[in-house]
């Protein structure tokens, strides 16, 4: 029976519903309140976990193989691991997830999707640390989506996330909401940050790109072009186009990405121009100015499109490793920083 | 110190051979401009560069006031009156003709704590009454002017004018003398005004600078130029009266006479024909007074003279901008789109800074701007309209001389040191008072060749950016200010010295372009200067403006981001690299060059 209590469209999420269904899903719902493109799709809540794991009976095994372990011990946390994930690979999706996943799936038109985990808590930096954040691509037809829906789940309880959330007091019981997108066939993709996180400069944007869909850029495959745009005159600052060697590319018959070599010719080309940097600066700024805060953005440019329709901002969230600007020291007044040019105060070394 | 090989390394100033037939030049200048052996241990160990900013090219023997007058100036308010507390003066030495500078450190804490109390009372004064001191310097600076216009140097009769005899007129000989020293004390009190608000001035900028890039680390200087840059700037004034020059040639109809290739004295002769060219030329009499005080070139060589003098700069000018008028093309300067964008750049900024940070920035962009309008107009009222005129006025007694068999020509007076000028013109008044055979005529003609001869050959070598050690870092807050030589800059040069196809300068107007190279090394290659060329020059100067309107970037031996190229290339949208220690001895005309003014980059790409 489809009550409709598992999943909710993508668009109808905001920060609030985070507890319910996970951090990178009330992320996108606010992304899309914000009047920035997101390719739609609908959220997996986390009671749909919890229903997976009553039906299957699986809640007795967790409990018992998790309090087995203990933290620094890395073989009884693979072993921990090992059993529970090959336990949930094999338990079914109950009827009522399914249901509402094929009937969500199929109002999106039954697209190639992207099927990501949506980890519960703020921490999402530690919770990509620790693992939690798989993404499955180009993932087609009903029931591959719910097999990346349980996929997702059974990474809660990779080594990493178990070892993660050992260390930290016992806290609720682990749980994960689900994202499926409608999957951007990418030309090119990357990551900006709405900030030199490198230097600290607010005044800047900061992008990676290269050919292809995002695994590469993310996942440090290849170096990607990179730029420094000014926010206030729009100037590329820096920018180096670095040779790409490497892309993924949704497999052409089949389901998943591929990892294929660039050709030779396109290796050195820049892979985006004045109009694609326009585009995304225009969504940095947004995406800033809606959030209020520097954030880091996953995006990607669709094959065949035109801008700015063919802009997608995949994942947002706030920036927290940046280093501070200097600055100045906080006393000075104008005159003492202008004396202090002609070394009135300096200390000399 | 000797520099760790990682940073590279400069000549010694003591290695530098005499290019070949150009043995005696030291002769040219004063004893102490020399790298001579009783200082050499001391000297070694400095680190010089070449002065390439203000000495582009060897030095004229009288030119050399233009050195020890301006770092008497200088040093005079750096270190004895400001006393600005890690940095006394420039001292120089010459090589080759070429003009090497080195800063005096304070390095004694004590020293420096005690400098800095006379420093902030005396600088915090200039700053707290800016507006006032400045209004006042222009009053001198204008009397300067007027002084210098009106100095006469008298002629030598065959018998004194009557007012020596019947009433209290001074003699002749005691007028010429007076007359020399009066303009050899009007250039020291020139330069004691150049100086005077210089290293403040730039100080503020500075300051405001570094605070932009402590908060905002990646802001490129252009931008932070941008933001203080003032908006009606004398400078531009004599570019702008040209181009309203234009616009009333095309609306009255007299376009047809600029055509290329025409001299300007062809152009004024089939003006004054018809009626409406003698309405213009009216009314470019009106203009040239002060506007065509415009110096050629950066003005510290007598050679560098003004728009007056040599109106075929003005002229290929105005014959552009008819020819871009009835192109239909907009020749007007966007001083409202610059005032907007000035504007609009700072608030940006303003609003991305935490609001501490905003404070300061703040207060230092309007101190900036208060002290900028010096900044910008000491260079024409200093360099160009002051020094262009008194150039004259010592042609004036280059004319005495040669009436008197002493030279050929009026400019080869400045072939003599100005202490030599004025023992020529000691035995000139001589004789010319006991009716005795001067020696002059048969002494000095031969030297003034034999100079001649050796400027052109030693014009012909490279020198290198520095010599002498590598420093560890530059800390001589002139040095920075002004000629824009810091740590990071000096290290460049050091690597490079080796050569290489890439030069680094200073990114000081952003964009890439490609194009054959145009090397420019003195004032009188201007007008070789080619539709779409690359402008490689050791420093331009206002007077340059023209042929912006047809190079496609420029790149600079020194200079840095608020240098005259930097800035006019910014209002044409050109890319320019400014600073890059070696670019007019690296490139040769005619070969392909890229010029990065984003990344500060210039590539020799054939």
């Amino acid at each position: 029976m489809s009550d409709g209590s598992h999943t909710r469209r993508l668009a109808e999420l905001r920060h609030a519903d985070s507890g319910s269904f996970g951090g990178k899903s009330s992320t996108l719902g606010e992304l899309i309140a914000g009047g920035i493109p997101v390719p739609p799709g609908f959220a997996v809540s986390t009671s749909a976990f919890r229903a997976f794991v009553d039906e299957a009976g699986l809640a007795g095994k967790i409990a018992a193989e998790t309090a087995r372990i203990s933290p620094g011990d890395v073989e009884s946390v693979g072993a921990a691991s090992h059993a529970i994930s090959e336990a949930m690979r094999f338990a079914p999706v109950p009827d009522a997830v399914r249901d509402e996943v094929a009937q969500r799936y199929a109002e999106l038109g039954e697209p190639p999707v992207a099927v990501r985990s949506s980890a519960l808590g703020e921490d999402s930096q530690n919770a990509t640390f620790a693992g939690q954040q798989e993404t499955y691509l180009w993932v087609r037809g009903a029931d591959h989506v719910c097999d990346a829906v349980r996929d997702c789940w059974v990474s809660l309880f990779s080594s990493p996330a178990i070892a993660y959330r050992a260390r930290l007091a016992a806290g609720e019981e682990p749980a994960m909401g689900v994202a499926v997108q409608l999957m951007v066939d990418a030309e090119v993709s990357g990551v900006l940050f709405t900030c030199n996180p490198v230097s600290g400069d607010p005044s800047m944007v900061a992008v990676n790109a290269s050919w292809g869909l995002g695994l590469a850029v993310v996942g440090g495959e290849v170096t990607p072009d990179d730029y420094l745009v000014s926010k206030v005159t729009r100037e590329v600052v820096r920018g180096h186009v670095h040779t790409k060697e490497v892309e993924y590319v949704p497999d052409a018959g089949g389901r998943g990405a591929v990892r294929v070599e660039v050709p030779e010719q396109r290796r050195e080309v820049p892979c985006l121009a004045a109009a694609e940097l326009d585009a995304l600066m225009d969504v940095a700024e947004r995406i800033e100015r809606y959030f209020g805060s520097h954030q880091d953005v996953e995006w990607a440019i669709a094959r065949g499109g035109e801008l700015p329709a063919s802009l997608f901002v995949v994942q947002s969230r706030p920036v927290t490793a940046m280093k501070r600007p200097a600055g100045t020291p906080a006393a000075a007044s104008a005159m003492a920083l202008v004396m202090s040019a002609f070394g009135v105060g300096e200390r000399k070394g | 110190m000797a520099a760790p090989s990682a940073v590279g390394s400069f000549p010694s100033p003591y290695e530098i051979e005499t290019p070949p037939g150009c043995e005696g030049w030291e002769d040219m200048y004063p004893y102490y401009g020399r790298f001579d052996e009783e200082r050499r241990e001391a000297d070694e160990q400095r680190f010089w560069f070449w002065n390439s900013m203000h000495f582009p090219v060897p030095m004229p023997a009288f030119d050399a006031i233009c050195i020890d007058t301006a770092y008497q100036a200088l040093g005079s308010w750096q270190n004895r009156v400001f006393a600005v507390p890690p940095a006394m003066g420039i001292d120089w030495r010459c090589i080759n003709g070429y003009i090497y500078i080195s800063g005096n450190p304070v390095l004694d804490p004590e020293k420096i704590a005690e400098r800095a109390g006379h420093f902030e009372k005396r600088a915090g004064y200039y700053y707290e009454n800016w507006d006032e001191l400045y209004a006042k310097w222009r009053t001198k600076m204008d009397a300067l002017i007027v002084e210098l216009g009106e100095l006469s140097v008298p002629q030598l009769g065959e018998y004194e004018p009557d007012e020596v005899a019947f009433g209290d007129q001074e003699t002749s000989y005691v007028a010429v003398l007076d007359a020399y020293r009066t303009a050899l004390r009007l250039a020291d009190v020139m330069w004691q005004h150049h100086f005077e608000f210089l290293l403040l001035g730039y100080g503020a900028y500075m300051t405001f600078a570094e605070l932009c890039k402590a908060n905002l680390p990646d802001i490129p200087d252009q931008h932070i130029a941008q933001m203080v840059a003032g908006l009606d700037v004398l400078l531009f004034r004599p570019d702008t009266e040209l181009r309203r020059l234009a616009r009333l040639a095309v609306d009255s109809g007299v376009d047809a006479a600029f055509v290329e290739g025409r001299s300007p004295d062809e152009i004024d002769a089939e003006l004054a024909r018809s009626e409406a060219g003698c309405a213009w030329l009216a009314e470019l009499e009106t203009v040239k007074e002060p506007w065509f005080h415009m110096a050629t070139g950066d003005g510290l060589y007598h050679t560098y003279t003004s728009w007056l003098d040599d109106p075929r700069i003005p002229y290929a000018s105005l014959i552009g901008y008819v020819r871009a008028l009835k192109a239909g093309e907009n020749i007007e300067r966007p001083s409202d789109h610059i005032a907007q964008e000035r504007d609009r750049l700072a608030a940006e900024y303003a609003a991305l800074l935490g609001d501490e940070a905003r404070a300061g920035f703040e207060q230092l962009l309007a101190l900036s701007r208060t002290v900028f309008p010096y900044v910008e107009e000491h260079k024409f009222l200093c360099d160009y309209w002051f020094l262009t005129s008194w150039w004259n006025k010592i042609r004036e007694f280059g004319d005495l001389l040669v009436a008197h068999g002493f030279f050929e020509n009026r400019d080869d007076i400045f072939q003599l040191s100005r202490l030599e000028v004025y023992s020529a013109l000691d035995e000139l008044l001589l004789t010319w008072a006991t009716g005795g055979q001067p020696r002059g005529p048969k002494y000095w003609p031969p030297i003034v060749t034999r100079r001649k001869e050796l400027l052109a050959r030693l014009g012909e070598w490279t020198p290198p950016p520095a010599v002498g050690a590598v420093p560890e870092a530059v800390l001589d807050p002139a040095l920075i200010m002004l000629w824009g030589v810091t740590t990071q800059r000096v290290h460049a040069w050091a690597r490079e010295q080796e050569g290489g196809s890439e030069l680094t300068g200073t990114a000081a107007s952003p964009g890439v372009v490609e194009g054959p190279a145009r090397v420019v090394k003195t004032v009188g290659e201007i007008g070789d200067v080619r539709e779409g060329e690359i402008l490689v020059c050791s420093i331009t100067s206002p007077a340059w403006a023209p042929i912006f309107s047809k190079i496609r970037a420029a790149v600079t031996d020194i200079g840095g981001v608020m240098s005259h190229a930097a800035i006019v290339c910014r209002e044409y949208a050109l890319p320019a690299v400014v600073g890059t220690g070696r670019a007019t001895s690296s490139i040769k005309t005619g070969q392909l060059i890229r010029v990065d003014g984003t990344a500060g980059t210039v590539t020799i790409l054939e």
